[in-house]
């Protein structure tokens, strides 16, 4: 038998997960289609916004300075490369414990005459493409704006690129080694458990972060004072970061350069993943892992009754069954309750922002119902949000033990309703509670002060039906995470859908903001026509929620499984 | 009892089962033998109505699957040959959602008792995600038997469980079967379809191949000391050495 050389096995390990790729697109044209389609949507979005960005800073009457305007452009590039960067960082912790620990293939992959570092280096690869490829792919037109609004030579466009890439591989390394340190020292069986922790924990700090940043004070900036901020941030460069080194690389690209920051990323970027590949090996091989084995079971022989809670539940008959099993997952299931911290993170985020609308200077209760009406609308927008993460994939989180619901006796319908029970108490608490706080925040008159929880409490009801209705009616059983269940043509349903129910109501509800705003001591609700307009809401609310449970219901009855 | 009549399914233009027709008596241990892709599958999956059928019918205890899905869910227990379960429960708690899902009167003492039989009461309050293969396929049995359903569907029984288990289970679906109960199982291993078997079903190709006891399989062959496996091999070889259909015939087969 000979021998296969180091390189040619490492070269047919990605050959292999190419024919995969090349496979999965064939037998899913339709699917990949709309995926490519939504992309370059975006794609399109971010290349418009950056050119008009450039074109900006350049065009800037008072700036007239270039150098400073290309010290602002690269200042930016480098903040943009930061959040990017932590986008990956955030990932990567989960993606890199799953490819690297936990992946099925891993045994197969193991088991063949190939060195475990070659594996490895396979494994950290498909980590680096996993959590790094798509923020790689939305600075793209970043770059491509950049350098056509420079006029770049041709060479600039590998060059940048390659700069990017290999940025992205230092937040890959970094969560690679986190993830071989937690596998060491996380407690067994909860590795999961504590690295989703983490990465909700670092997501929320981020967020709050930018929060305390405090961006809408730019729209209320003079010109004079925009000078002063886009100059200080010009002189702003801390050169140590290698985000600093990428836009000076990029910078250098414009002008067909390579810089010696470009040299440093790609030896740094290629080194250390090599180096994270061997450790891995090495860890694998040394029996390092720890964290990923099952916790010693306590062999207690006890019948241990069910709890009040569930007792109290068993009353509602298969709805209260399944709402108490769905409870017990949602609270142990790391990939479930991380959402609900991500929930609490957006709500606290939405309640922050609209607690820092600059309100002092505005004593008009006018301008303070302004505020309130278009607060309903954004409210609706943000429980769509909500309910693409709570709702949208309740239905396929039975993943593949379906089996066990669909051979019950028990219709789709009865199914649909129960995941609708489980979910809506969460989803109205969060609408309602948003509504009471952000009408006391903004303080706005008794009149928008009862809608505006109403309000809440009904796009809850509707986003909630919507959500699991439709994910019935395209459910992803074999999803391997609850975020990979909405990214597909149902999700894209759901959230048009979705925001369209937010703005008919808040169409709904202009008339009587209009005249809450001329008259503010008036209560609009307890006239006819404010009645009325309030049942069109509810009316609104139930067919949407109704007609979506239905259609989810009769979808799931007539589901079969692939062959 | 299971009645299947002119039973097919296709996927597109695949014809994965093509007008079966059998039924298994009450008291009767039924096996479905076949080599791999032969339509088992596909037929247990439209006994238990994760699929439905593009014709024919299937009726369980006198319900049919389709028409009065709840009435016929409600006589069937069924053990996949993968044992998916929610890694996130307690096995007890699993079997407490189950027992609620259907009625069971007395679940926690018919729990325990299960739990027991199969040696798993001193797991029961660990998560499912602690187990292992077997114990999964153990609990899974216990799902399936909890509330005593009249119609028993087994896919691959053995898979996983260790001789003692392995042999508990053969005992089990003799004796439920003598209790006046129909169980139905898909085996690859031909011993345990000797053993417990009282009439067998052999699929090939989507079709009925070959059906009845060990003794009028024998008589098919003409040989009356030839052992299951023995009958299979023969069987599906005949039917290797057959012709091809062509895909004609096959499409107007399942539209009969």
């Amino acid at each position: 038998m000979t021998r296969v050389p180091a390189l040619r096995q490492l070269q047919l390990l990605f050959a292999m997960r190419l024919t995969g790729l090349r496979n999965s697109v064939v037998r899913n044209p339709a699917q990949y289609l709309l995926g490519t389609v939504l992309l370059a949507l975006v794609y399109w979005g971010l290349f418009t916004a950056t050119r008009r960005g450039v074109r900006f800073v350049f065009g800037f009457l008072m700036l007239g300075n270039t150098d400073i305007a290309e010290a602002v452009i690269q200042r930016s590039l480098e903040s943009f490369f930061l959040i990017s960067m932590l986008g990956v960082a955030f990932s990567v912790l989960t993606t890199a414990i799953h490819t690297l620990y936990s992946s099925e293939d891993l045994p197969f992959l193991l088991s063949q005459p190939v060195s475990a570092t070659q594996v490895f280096h396979l494994k950290v690869a498909e980590t680096y493409m996993s959590a790094a490829l798509m923020p790689a792919f939305f600075t793209l037109p970043v770059l491509m704006a950049v350098g056509i609004e420079r006029q770049a030579m041709l060479a600039y466009y590998p060059l940048a690129f390659a700069a990017v890439l290999a940025l992205y591989a230092l937040p890959v390394v970094a969560g690679c080694l986190i993830a071989l340190l937690l596998m060491r020292v996380a407690p067994a069986g909860r590795v999961k458990e504590v690295a989703t922790g983490l990465s909700v924990i670092l997501a929320a700090a981020l967020i709050f972060g930018l929060r305390f940043l405090r961006p809408e004070r730019l729209t209320t900036m003079s010109m004079e004072e925009m000078n002063v901020l886009l100059r200080q941030l010009a002189s702003f460069e801390i050169g140590w970061l290698p985000t600093s080194w990428t836009s000076q690389a990029v910078w250098g690209a414009l002008e067909g350069r390579v810089t010696g920051g470009a040299y440093l990323l790609a030896v740094l970027s290629l080194l250390s993943l090599s180096l994270v590949a061997w450790l891995a090996a090495i860890a694998y091989k040394e029996g390092w892992i720890r964290a990923l084995d099952s916790k010693r079971p306590k062999l207690d022989p006890r019948n241990i009754p069910a709890p009040y809670w569930e007792r109290r539940l068993q009353a509602f008959g298969h709805t209260g069954a399944i709402i108490s099993k769905d409870l017990r997952l949602l609270l142990r299931d790391p990939t479930q309750w991380s959402q609900l911290l991500v929930l609490i993170a957006l709500a606290g985020v939405y309640l922050v922002s609209i607690g820092s609308i600059q309100l002092e200077g505005f004593e008009s209760q006018r301008f303070r119902d302004a505020i309130g009406t278009m607060n309903i609308m954004f409210m609706g927008f943000l429980l769509s949000g909500v309910g693409i993460r709570m709702a949208y994939p309740i239905v396929s989180l039975e993943g593949e033990g379906f089996w066990l619901l669909r051979t019950g006796p028990l219709r789709a319908r009865q199914i649909v309703m129960s995941k609708f029970w489980h979910t809506l108490p969460i989803m109205a608490i969060l609408g309602t509670g948003l509504g009471v706080a952000a009408a006391r925040l903004i303080d706005v008159s008794p009149s928008l002060a009862f809608v505006s929880p109403f309000a809440g409490l009904c796009a809850a009801v509707a986003t909630t039906g919507l959500g699991v209705g439709l994910g019935a009616a395209f459910p992803r059983f074999n999803a391997t995470s609850p975020s990979e269940i909405p990214m597909a043509a149902g999700g894209l349903l759901y959230m048009a859908l979705s925001l369209l129910y937010a703005l008919l109501m808040t169409l709904l509800l202009v008339w009587p903001a209009w005249r809450t705003l001329q008259n503010p001591s008036l209560f609009i609700w307890s006239t006819l026509t404010g009645q009325l307009l309030l049942l069109s809401v509810l009316a609104l609310t139930l067919i949407t929620t109704l007609t979506a449970l239905l259609f989810g219901s009769h979808k799931l009855e007539w589901y079969e499984p692939g062959r | 009892m299971i009645e299947v009549h002119a039973l097919a399914k296709h996927y597109g233009k695949i014809q994965a089962v093509k007008s079966v027709s059998f039924t298994a008596q009450k008291g009767q241990v039924l096996a479905l033998l076949g080599p791999n892709g032969a339509g088992k599958s596909t037929t247990i999956k439209a006994i238990t109505g994760l699929i439905r059928p593009s014709a024919g019918s299937v009726k369980l205890a006198g319900f049919d699957v389709v028409k009065q899905p709840v009435l016929a869910k409600a006589k069937l227990g069924y053990v996949p040959d993968r044992p998916y379960l929610y890694l996130k429960l307690s096995g007890r708690e699993l079997l407490r959602f189950l027992a609620q899902l259907r009625g069971v009167s007395d679940a926690e003492k018919k729990s325990q008792h299960w739990l027991e039989f199969f040696g798993l009461q001193n797991f029961a309050n660990e998560l499912i995600e602690t187990y292992s293969h077997g114990m999964r396929q153990k609990l899974t049995f216990i799902a399936a038997l909890l509330h005593e359903p009249e119609v028993l569907v087994i896919d691959e029984p053995m898979v996983g469980l260790d001789p003692r288990a392995s042999r508990q289970v053969r005992s089990l679906m003799r004796e439920y079967a003598n209790e006046g109960k129909t169980v139905l199982l898909t085996t690859h291993s031909m011993e345990v379809a000797e053993e417990v078997a009282d009439r067998v079903l052999l699929v090939n190709h989507g079709m009925i191949a070959a059906e009845g006891t060990l003794v009028e399989l024998q008589r098919r062959i003409n040989d009356d000391r030839a052992d299951l496996e023995a009958i299979f091999l023969r069987l599906t070889e005949e039917a290797q050495l057959q012709p091809a259909e062509p895909e004609v015939s096959r499409s107007r087969m399942a539209s009969d």
